[in-house]
């Protein structure tokens, strides 16, 4: 059973613009509205006589490029402001003259997709096939010939259309059949189609599994020289080392973070019952004393003097301007007289943590040990003072005396 | 036989007795705007302090639109442009009024030489001239560039290679006019290239001379480029009126069609951006970085007094005729195109405007009769020198081997 092919529409061939737009002009009169016109170059007036209504793609360029503006400020200020506020470089968490140029190369990069795609779109592409590709003659509508198609689907369509339409000044008239195969894609597009598909499925696949299982093995190293260092890392060997290990043990004394015990009398100053140490709770030693008499004169001397004596030159100045501009001057105490000689080593240690009077605190200053190595100075200070004031010695009242 | 005689049959391409009515009438409206405007303006008892800023507003105003006729005839050369033969003469008028133009700065002398106003401000208009205030010893610094000797002498130096280049390509077309031989359009197109790069270093030191330098310790490099995307609006905001009065009083008919006028709209609607672009490029910048030196400038013009000014070129300079000038309809139509040309014509004097007046005075918005009466004095006197200088001129260039194409162009 061999039925008529379907019908596409008629083609006809035209030789030169002129005939080509007069005829168009007659097509169009004559009520047709499914035809086109094929031509090698874009030829002014065409679009005038068939009739060609305006494109609606620029509005579509319009609503993307103003997608791309809205869409890029708000972007900006959700990430930025909202969802993970961060000062930058002292601007408003959003700052509009900040966020225009992203939201303008948005604006741009939005309007170009809007007008490529949406031209593709309008113009039904991309097309598998078209029937006047079947067409020998139809090849020289990109060189030398122009050509009018009427469709077959079109209402004013009648047998008698191809006839008619010769003799608008065409040089040739063709019926251009429907072909017999069906508009759909062959096998072998098909085929790659799924194979495609089911390869571009794979890395989301690959990072799905990886984030919801555990790994036994190193991850695959891309980047080599990144993963590996020339460097010692934990549990290796090194040959530098009498042990043979790359990993140095702790120091004596060191304290893990969080294993400090702030209740300590170490830290505190205090024993476990609350009164004040009387005993210091470290080792003493010449160069205790020593590591005191340099935080001394680092820290406390400024104020309380060198000798300990509360006459530093902070202190006299102060003195002198004692009631002006209403100051007013709580001398800095005499750490060799009675009163702080009475003090236990503790009670002296809380007073270097955590000040006393108008004295502020050091303990973010000076670390414990050291803290306990200046009260243990202040005490060798004290003896030192004491024979130094002792009548009858002659070196040191000549030191007094400068 | 000219091409224009065979292709432009019947067209009206002059007329001498209109052109020198015009020309008078220009004339006498100016020369009253502007003795109104010195009169109001010695009322004000500050030396003309006042006026001379005014008077500045309207000087660069004409002047832009004369240096943006000068861009426009190169640049059509450069490019070899079909599209707007017909077009190029009006834009030869500015080009070759720019001599007149630069006799219209004569006054700007009285602000450079006097001594009114130099111990308050440092100068009558600009404050360099006896450096002040805090940033004295900065602009002490700047002496060697900025003195007022050098200044006129540079201007007279800008204003020697302005008009050299706008005698030259002129006279290039006028010649071309009496002949069929193209060799001096020829020679236009060759010097083209020259001619614009000679065009951008001389407008963007103008621009730096005359306006920049009225806050003598502040500086950006792209002011240059912000001047001349001002002037360029101009000219062809100022191409679109001409043509339209040139149309509307009988010349020009087939010579200028709704085609080229398609054309001059997109124009101008480029240059909307473009300004947009190089405007915001200058405050973005400036606003990032935040260093007093930089900013002070814009603090100067977002005061209670000088935000709103700020605001209406952010909306009337960009925002609102950008969305006015988008469509392809509005360029085609010409009384809409006609509005948004005016419309931007005033937009760039704001422009102006806001480049200098807030050096006058930053806490308070000066704006009076003085500003008007100046500029529109000014226009007058320029578009008196441009109906003189057009005379007895054909309006198209009569020969131009281009003219054929010019006419059967099309926009798809």
């Amino acid at each position: 059973m061999s039925a008529e092919p379907r019908l596409y529409g008629v083609l006809a061939e035209f030789e030169d613009v002129d005939s080509l737009v007069a005829a168009a002009r007659k097509v169009r009169e004559a009520g047709y509205t499914r035809f086109d016109a094929h031509t090698p170059f874009p030829v002014h007036g065409l679009d005038d006589a068939m009739g060609v209504q305006p494109t609606i793609l620029p509005w579509i360029v319009l609503l993307c490029g103003l997608i791309g503006l809205g869409g890029g400020f708000l972007l900006q200020w959700w990430t930025n402001a909202v969802d993970y506020p961060f000062v930058i470089s002292g601007k408003p968490l959003f700052g509009l003259p900040g966020a225009v140029p992203v939201a303008y190369e948005l604006t741009i990069l939005l309007a170009s997709f809007g007008a490529f795609f949406g031209m593709l779109a309008l113009n039904g592409l991309p097309k598998w096939y078209h029937p006047l590709f079947r067409v020998a003659r139809f090849s020289r509508a990109t060189s030398d010939r122009f050509y009018l198609v009427i469709q077959g689907s079109d209402p004013f369509f009648s047998p008698a259309t191809p006839e008619w339409l010769a003799s608008l000044g065409a040089s040739a008239v063709e019926t251009v059949p429907e072909p017999d195969e069906p508009d759909t894609p062959p096998r072998w597009f098909k085929g790659l189609t799924w194979i495609v598909t089911s390869l571009a499925l794979l890395p989301p696949a690959m990072i799905a599994k990886a984030r919801f299982s555990e790994m036994q093995h190193p991850r695959v190293h891309l980047v080599k020289n990144m993963d590996f260092q020339k460097k010692f890392k934990a549990q290796q060997a090194s040959p530098l080392f009498a042990d043979g290990r790359a990993m140095r043990p702790d120091p004596a004394g060191t304290v893990a973070r969080g294993d400090l015990d702030p209740t300590s009398t170490l830290a505190t100053g205090r024993n476990p019952d609350g009164s004040y140490a009387t005993a210091y709770p470290l080792a003493v030693d010449q160069a205790l004393i020593e590591r005191g008499r340099e935080r001394f004169a680092i820290y406390c001397a400024t104020c309380h003097g060198l000798d300990g004596r509360g006459d530093s030159m902070v202190a006299r100045r102060a003195l002198l301007r004692q009631g002006q501009q209403g100051t007013n001057w709580v001398p800095p105490a005499d750490l060799t007289g009675e009163a702080v000689a009475a003090q236990p080593p503790g009670r002296i240690f809380e007073t270097i943590s955590r000040g006393r009077n108008t004295m502020p605190g050091y303990s973010q200053q000076i670390r414990p040990r050291d803290r306990w190595a200046i009260a243990l100075y202040l005490e060798a200070l004290r003896q030192a003072q004491a024979g130094l004031d002792a009548p009858g010695d002659k070196d040191n009242q000549e030191e007094a005396g400068r | 036989m000219s091409l224009a005689a065979t292709l432009l049959s019947g067209d009206k391409l002059q007329d001498v007795e209109l052109t020198r009515r015009s020309s008078r009438v220009a004339l006498l409206v100016g020369g009253l705007a502007l003795a109104a405007a010195v009169l109001l303006g010695l009322n004000e008892g500050d030396h003309l302090r006042r006026f001379f800023h005014a008077y500045l507003v309207g000087y660069v105003f004409v002047l832009s639109i004369a240096l943006g006729g000068l861009f426009f005839v190169i640049v059509q050369h450069l490019t070899n442009a079909h599209w707007s033969v017909t077009l190029r003469r009006l834009a030869e008028f500015t080009a070759i009024s720019l001599p007149w133009v630069g006799a219209l700065g004569l006054p700007l002398l009285y602000p450079l030489f006097t001594h009114h106003g130099v111990e308050e401000h440092g100068g009558l208009l600009w404050p360099w001239i006896h450096p002040h205030g805090e940033h004295a010893e900065l602009i002490a610094g700047k002496r060697p560039w900025l003195n007022p000797t050098f200044f006129a002498l540079r201007m007279l130096g800008y204003y020697a290679v302005w008009a050299a280049l706008g005698i030259a390509f002129v006279r290039c077309s006028f010649q071309q006019d009496r002949t069929d031989d193209p060799a001096p359009t020829v020679r236009a197109k060759r010097w083209s290239a020259v001619g614009i790069i000679v065009f951008a270093i001389t407008t963007t030191l103008a621009a730096f001379d005359l306006l920049m330098s009225l806050d003598p310790a502040w500086f950006s490099t792209i002011f240059g480029v912000y001047f001349f995307a001002g002037s360029v609006v101009a000219i062809f905001a100022w191409l679109i009126l001409t043509a339209l009065f040139m149309q509307r009083t009988g010349r020009m008919q087939r010579a200028v069609t709704v085609e080229h006028y398609h054309d001059l709209g997109k124009f101008l609607f480029a240059f909307v951006f473009f300004w947009g672009y190089i405007a915001f490029s200058q405050y973005m910048l400036m606003w990032y970085g935040d260093i007093p030196e930089e900013t002070v400038w814009f603090a100067q013009r977002q005061t209670a007094a000088w935000m709103p000014v700020s605001w209406l070129l952010v909306a009337g300079h960009f925002v609102i005729p950008f969305a006015g000038l988008l469509s392809r309809h509005v360029k085609r139509r010409l009384t809409v195109l006609g509005f948004w040309a005016a419309w931007m014509l005033i937009m760039h004097w704001v422009d102006l405007y806001w480049l200098v007046v807030p050096g006058l005075d930053s806490e308070h918005l000066t704006f009076g009769l003085i500003e008007i009466l100046t500029s529109a004095g000014l226009v007058g006197l320029f578009v008196a020198g441009l109906a003189r200088i057009a005379g007895g001129r054909p309006l198209v260039p009569l020969n131009d081997p281009l003219l054929p194409e010019c006419l059967e162009f099309q926009n798809i």
